[in-house]
């Protein structure tokens, strides 16, 4: 097998201390297809919609720190989730192009011990898979396809946008999720809504508002037959997995389409078993597509 | 109405490109676009979240329309930068939302769950504290321990830039 750099793995709050099952099925993943990580006492990224939100210069300071860390071990960081690629990658791309920011934050890293030299570079695991594993590696690997699985794919909006920092996919007709999903097995259904945000912010802000953007998400999910939502991002996993039985409450329809991680399907379709995935910490429940499966 | 030029110099400051908000001639492809937008407005009524019209105010200078009104209409902004990506003039929305934004905490305004994640990152490093039933969860799925952050450190670089004097500890 061809030797890959080791990076270093950034999970994030919400998968390390919330949904470590996303992490599990990760690993087994990376494992598999030859990708190396190591740990690092990073803090939260911090949060692109939330500590961004609080005060700019802060979250600027907290991402240099955590991309400090790397730095400091010569190693790039590959990212779990697309609010953490965002913010580091957005951190690095602001710090590029401002240099008084950059003076102001390293002004603050150095009462710390610190100096952010701009040298880290911040991969999404998705673009890791699509560049460096490659799609002809993946299906190698793949050894139990899974045909039939029809799957609605929700790619979230800070995995490609903004499309200046990102450089990842299109950031209005993204296809990266599509292929990478299509390369288990599974068929990819389209339902129109794909790179409507799934409102995880909004919602936090104003449920209101919020259900009413996840509903015309939903709707167009559950008209398209879909079995499953594929998904690269945990803010977007919480937002369908957790609150989709509110808002049926809400609306008074049922909404109750499972929701896997691209690194979920590759591990079923690599032969690993729901039980040592975790399937069952998933709040909508997965049991109709293990069934459909012969899981 | 009160105009601020400090505001306008904050403005310039804050963005990349300081001088691209200027080439903004409304032509509402953002508006148009945006999904909170589309569930909370008819576009043509001053209520519910446009970003069109931030931009306007915000290049006006109208500084307390924009951070003395309904929160939401700054807050509505979901992040999901469609608007970034479909202005014709390439102005980055999105950063002249976060400074309005950023402006609004400052007032102690804006919604509840920024300041509980600011303040579980001052606290524990991290925007969701680890907590031991997740904890014993990794081990049975056998995934390592979190390292944990060298927290001393940094709430040395929160406290040195006033981060702490920004959170809500009351309601």
């Amino acid at each position: 097998m061809r030797k890959m750099t080791e990076y270093k793995m950034f999970e994030g709050c919400t998968i390390g201390n919330r949904i470590p099952f996303i992490e599990a099925s990760s690993r087994k993943v990376f494992d598999k297809l030859g990708v190396q990580t190591s740990q690092a006492p990073f803090s939260c990224c911090p949060d692109p919609t939330g500590m961004k939100s609080f005060d700019n210069d802060v979250w600027l300071a907290v991402g240099a720190r955590n991309l400090c860390l790397a730095e400091a071990e010569g190693k790039d960081i590959i990212s779990l989730c697309n609010g953490c690629t965002n913010t580091l990658r957005g951190v690095k791309h602001q710090l590029k192009h401002d240099s008084s920011k950059l003076d102001k934050v390293n002004l603050e890293l150095a009462k710390i011990g610190k100096e952010f030299k701009s040298s880290v570079d911040i991969k999404h695991f998705v673009d890791v898979f699509k560049d460096e594993v490659g799609v002809d590696r993946i299906k190698d690997a793949i050894t139990k396809p899974l045909k039939g699985l029809k799957v609605a794919v929700h790619p979230g909006c800070h995995y490609m946008r903004p499309a200046e920092w990102m450089e990842s996919d299109d950031p209005m007709k993204p296809t990266t999720l599509k292929e990478l999903v299509e390369a288990s097995g599974a068929t990819v259904v389209d339902y129109g809504e794909e790179i409507l945000c799934c409102g995880s912010a909004i919602t936090n802000a104003y449920e209101e508002h919020g259900f009413a953007n996840l509903r015309i998400k939903m709707d167009a999910i559950k008209e398209s037959g879909a079995d499953v939502i594929a998904v690269n991002c945990p803010a977007c996993y919480q937002q369908f997995d957790t609150r989709q039985r509110d808002l049926g409450k809400a609306f008074e329809t049922e909404y109750a389409v499972p929701v896997l991680y691209l690194t979920e399907i590759y591990a079923l379709a690599m032969g690993f078993s729901p039980e040592e995935l975790g399937l069952k910490f998933h709040r909508t429940r997965v049991s109709g597509i293990l069934e459909k499966l012969g899981l | 109405m009160e105009d601020s030029l400090e505001f306008d110099k904050l403005i310039a400051e804050f963005h990349i490109e300081p001088d691209v908000i200027k080439y903004c001639y409304q032509c509402s492809k953002c508006s148009d676009n945006c999904p909170v937008t589309a569930v909370t407005t008819d576009l043509y009524s001053d209520t519910g979240y446009n970003p069109r019209g931030n931009i306007l105010m915000t290049l006006l200078g109208h500084k307390d329309s924009l951070l003395e009104g309904d929160d939401l209409k700054i807050w509505g902004c979901t992040v999901c930068v469609t608007c970034d990506e479909v202005c014709p003039q390439k102005i980055e929305l999105v950063e002249v939302f976060t400074f309005l934004k950023n402006q609004s905490i400052a007032l102690g305004k804006g919604p509840e769950f920024i300041y509980a994640q600011a303040k579980a990152v001052f606290e524990s490093g991290k925007a969701i504290p680890p907590q031991s039933a997740i904890e014993r969860r990794r081990e049975q799925l056998g995934l390592p321990k979190v390292i944990a952050p060298d927290i001393d450190e940094l709430q040395s670089l929160l406290k040195n830039m006033g981060a702490d004097k920004k959170l809500k500890y009351e309601k």
